[in-house]
C-alpha cells in the first residue's frame, strides 16, 4: 500500500475529512463574523453626512461585503 | 557540526582518500586498511541517513524548527530532539541559516538551536556505544541495506524513498561501526595503541590535540566519536584518553563549522562563530574540570545502571553531560552573544538586484525552499514597487503614508522621466532569472502540492516583471500628458495615476495586515477599480471625441496606455493573491471560493451605472 492510499484510508477512518469540513467552516464563519461587523459599523454611518464621493465609497463597500457575505453563505450550505 | 557547503565539497574526496588509503593498505596493514574502510562507510551511510530524513520529513522538520523556537529553553530543545532524531546537526545548521536568511526566525532562536543541536549530537554515541557495538552486522545491517534498496522498487513515493535511504543509511553505519571494531581488534594483535597511553593533564593535552585533528581530517565528530568508541572498545586507547580526545572531537568540529561557513551568507558566519564560542567554552570548562566530569559521569553511570566497567557507555554519558554543561555555561549569555554577532558581518551596502534569500543548501528542503521563494519574491516586489512608484511620478513615501490620493498624486516626484529599462536590468531581470532557475531546481525534491504553489509563485514573479514592463510602456505618455495645457487629458492620466497609486497603497496594506477581512475587500475593491482603464466599455473615451476635448492622436494614445494600466493592475492584483496570503492560511484555503469573479465585477458595476 502507499503512503497516500494509506494516508487516505487512515482519515476514512478516523473520519478526517469531517474535521477538514468542520475546519473550513470554522474559517468561514470567523470571516463572515468580521463581515457581518463591519457591515453593521458602515450601516450605522449617518449617510447625510457625508459628500457624494463618500457616499459612492461607502456603497461600493457594502455591495462587496453583501456579496462576500452571500459567497460565505453559499459555500457553508454546500459543506452542510 | 555547522556544516555548510565546504562540507559537502569535501566529502567526496574524503571518501576518496580514505578509500584510496584503505586499498593501498590492504597488504600490508589489513587491519589499518579495514578501519579505514568503515570509517569511509560510517560516512557514507550518515549521508544517506541525512539525504533519506530530508526526503521523509517533507517539510515536517522544517515546519517544527520554524514554529518551536520561539524562546531559547523551546529552541534548545528543539534543536536537541530534532538533531537526535535525524542524526545530523549539519542538516539542521542548514535549516536554521535558511531561516535566518528568510528571517522567519530570529539570531537568538537559531543559536539556541545550534546549542540544542550540539547536545542531539552527542545522541551519535550512544547509538554507536549501545547499538552499534552490540548489533551482529550480519544480523541486522545487510537486511536493513536490502531492504532499503527493495522498498523502491515497490513503493515510488518520496517519502518511501526516504526510509529506503535511511534504513541503508543506517545499515552502512553499522556496517562501518563492525568494520572499525575489527579493525581494531585485529590490530590489536600487531600494534598495541594502548602502549601510547598517556596520564595526567599532559596526556590531556596531547589526546585533546589528536582528537582535534582527526576531526578537522575526516570533517565529522560523528565519526571521530565512532572511531574512539570502537577504539575503547576494543581496548586499544584508555578510557581516561578516550574522555580527551571526545573532548578534541568536539573542539576540532568548530573547525570544520568555520570551514562550511566561509561560502556561507552572513547568518551562516554568525552562527559559526556562536558554534565557535560555545565549542571552545565547552572545551575549556571539560579540560579544567575534566577529573570532577569523569567523578560525576561514574556517579550517574551507577544511577543510570550502566556498570562501572561499561567504559563506552560511560564515554557516551561524559560526551552528554559535558555538551549539557556547556549549555548551561553559555545560555544564561546569549543576550550578549547575539548582540556581539549582530555587530560582525554586516555586508557593506546592498544590492538590490541580488537575491538574499535563496541560498542552495536548501533546494533540497522543499518547505524550507517554497518560504526562501516567497521572501526573494517579495524582494523582487518592492524593487517593482520602486520603480513603478517612480514610473508614475509619484513620491513613495507619500504613497506609504495616509495622505489624500489626490494629493499624492499633485506631489511630483520629478519632472524628468526615469530610465526604466536601467532599473528593469539593474533591479529586476538577474533576480527574476535567478528565482526562476532556483525554483526549477527546488521543483524536483517538491511533491506535487508543492509543486502547485510554486508554479502559482513563478507565475506572480512573471506578473510583476509585466507590471515592471508596462509602466515603462505607460510613462512616456504619462510624463508628457501629465504637464499637458490640455485639461481633459490631464485629468485622464492623472486618474490613471490615481488608480495606480491606490492599488499600490492597498496591495502594501493587503502585505502588512493579519485581518482576512481587510485583505478580501481590498482584493474585490481591486478587482472592480479596475474596469475605469476599460475607457472604451464605459464611454469615457467616446464623451472626450464626441465633445472634440482631445485630439485624435491623444485619444489613441489614451486607449493604448489605458490598456497598459489595466494589465498592471491585473498583474499585481493576480501577484497579491499568491504572495500576500500566506500559504497554509484560512484565507488561502478560502480565498478561491470567496474571492470576486469576472461576473461579480460586471454586475455591481452594472447595479452603480
Amino acid at each position: 500500500m502507499g503512503i497516500k492510499k494509506f494516508i487516505e484510508s487512515v482519515k476514512e477512518s478516523l473520519n478526517l475529512d469531517e474535521c477538514e469540513k468542520i475546519g473550513k467552516k470554522k474559517s468561514i464563519k470567523r470571516l463572515m463574523e468580521k463581515l457581518r461587523s463591519r457591515k453593521d459599523i458602515l450601516d450605522k454611518v449617518p449617510k447625510k453626512k457625508l459628500d457624494k464621493k463618500e457616499k459612492k465609497e461607502l456603497k461600493e463597500e457594502l455591495a462587496i461585503i453583501s456579496l462576500q457575505i452571500k459567497k460565505g453563505v453559499k459555500i457553508l450550505e454546500e459543506l452542510n | 557540526m555547522l556544516i555548510s557547503h565546504n562540507y559537502k565539497s569535501l566529502f567526496a574526496p574524503i571518501i576518496v582518500l580514505l578509500v584510496g588509503g584503505a586499498l593501498f593498505l590492504l597488504g600490508l596493514y589489513p587491519d589499518i586498511s579495514m578501519i579505514l574502510g568503515g570509517i569511509a562507510l560510517f560516512l557514507i551511510g550518515m549521508e544517506y541517513m541525512e539525504g533519506g530524513f530530508k526526503a521523509f520529513s517533507g517539510g515536517l522538520l522544517e515546519n517544527v524548527l520554524e514554529k518551536f523556537t520561539n524562546n531559547t529553553p523551546k529552541a534548545i530543545t528543539t534543536g536537541f530532539l530534532a538533531t537526535a532524531l535525524v542524526q545530523s546537526s549539519s542538516l539542521i545548521s542548514i535549516i536554521v541559516i535558511s531561516f535566518l536568511s528568510a528571517e522567519l526566525i530570529t539570531l537568538t532562536s537559531a543559536v539556541g538551536v545550534i546549542f540544542g543541536s550540539n547536545i542531539g549530537t552527542t545522541t551519535t554515541a550512544w547509538l554507536v556505544s549501545v547499538f552499534g557495538l552490540k548489533i551482529k552486522i550480519s544480523v541486522y545491517a545487510m537486511p536493513m541495506i536490502i531492504m532499503g534498496i527493495f522498498i523502491p522498487l515497490f513503493l515510488k513515493e518520496n517519502s518511501w524513498k526516504g526510509i529506503a535511504s535511511i534504513f541503508i543509511g543506517l545499515g552502512i553505519v553499522f556496517l562501518g561501526i563492525g568494520y572499525m571494531k575489527e579493525g581494531f581488534e585485529t590490530l590489536k594483535d600487531g600494534i598495541d595503541l594502548a602502549q601510547y597511553a598517556m596520564g595526567g593533564y599532559a596526556g590531556i593535552f596531547v589526546y585533546v590535540l589528536v582528537g582535534s585533528v582527526a576531526t578537522v581530517a575526516i570533517q565529522s565528530s560523528s565519526a571521530s566519536m565512532a572511531i574512539i568508541i570502537t577504539a575503547l572498545a576494543t581496548g586499544q586507547i584508555d578510557y581516561a584518553n578516550a574522555l580527551a580526545l571526545a573532548i578534541g572531537a568536539n573542539i576540532g568540529t568548530t573547525v570544520t563549522a568555520v570551514l562550511g561557513s566561509l561560502k556561507s551568507n552572513e547568518n551562516g558566519k554568525r552562527l559559526a562563530v556562536a558554534h565557535f564560542i560555545f565549542n571552545i567554552t565547552t572545551g575549556i570548562i571539560a579540560i579544567v574540570f575534566i577529573y570532577q566530569l569523569a567523578e560525576l559521569v561514574d556517579y550517574l553511570a551507577l544511577f543510570v545502571g550502566i556498570g562501572i566497567e561499561n567504559y563506552t557507555m560511560k564515554l557516551a554519558l561524559f560526551h552528554t553531560i559535558f555538551n549539557i554543561i556547556g549549555v548551561l555555561a553559555v545560555s544564561p549569555f546569549i543576550s550578549v552573544l547575539v548582540k556581539f554577532l549582530n555587530t560582525l558581518f554586516i555586508p557593506k551596502g546592498t544590492d538590490k538586484g541580488k537575491p538574499k534569500y535563496l541560498d542552495n543548501a536548501v533546494l533540497a528542503l522543499p518547505s524550507t525552499a517554497l518560504s526562501a521563494i516567497v521572501m526573494e519574491t517579495k524582494h523582487l516586489y518592492e524593487n517593482a514597487f520602486d520603480i513603478i512608484t517612480h514610473g508614475l511620478n509619484l513620491k513613495k513615501s507619500n504613497l506609504l503614508s495616509s495622505m489624500e490620493l489626490d494629493e499624492v498624486i499633485r506631489d511630483l516626484d520629478t519632472h524628468k522621466s526615469i530610465n526604466i529599462d536601467l532599473f528593469y536590468n539593474r533591479w529586476i531581470k538577474g533576480l527574476y532569472g535567478e528565482i526562476i532557475d532556483f525554483s526549477t531546481k527546488a521543483q524536483v525534491n517538491m511533491s506535487p502540492e508543492y509543486i502547485e504553489e510554486l508554479y502559482k509563485l513563478k507565475l506572480a514573479n512573471r506578473d510583476i516583471v509585466e507590471a515592471v514592463k508596462d509602466t515603462k510602456h505607460l510613462q512616456k505618455n504619462l510624463l508628457k500628458y501629465t504637464s499637458a495645457r490640455n485639461e481633459h487629458i490631464k485629468e485622464q492620466y492623472n486618474d490613471i495615476r490615481k488608480g495606480l497609486a491606490e492599488l499600490l497603497r492597498n496591495i502594501n496594506t493587503i502585505a502588512t495586515t493579519d485581518e482576512e477581512d481587510v485583505i478580501i475587500l481590498l482584493l474585490s475593491k481591486a478587482k472592480i477599480h479596475m474596469q475605469r482603464y476599460d475607457i472604451i466599455t464605459n464611454g469615457t473615451l467616446d464623451k472626450l471625441i464626441r465633445k472634440g476635448l482631445i485630439t485624435n492622436q491623444m485619444a489613441t494614445s489614451l486607449m493604448n496606455d489605458s490598456d497598459y494600466a489595466h494589465s498592471i493592475s491585473k498583474n499585481l492584483i493576480a501577484m497579491a493573491e499568491v504572495l500576500f496570503i500566506e500559504i497554509g492560511s484560512d484565507l488561502k484555503k478560502l480565498h478561491e471560493d470567496m474571492s470576486i469573479s469576472d461576473e461579480d465585477v460586471d454586475n455591481m458595476l452594472e447595479k452603480k451605472g
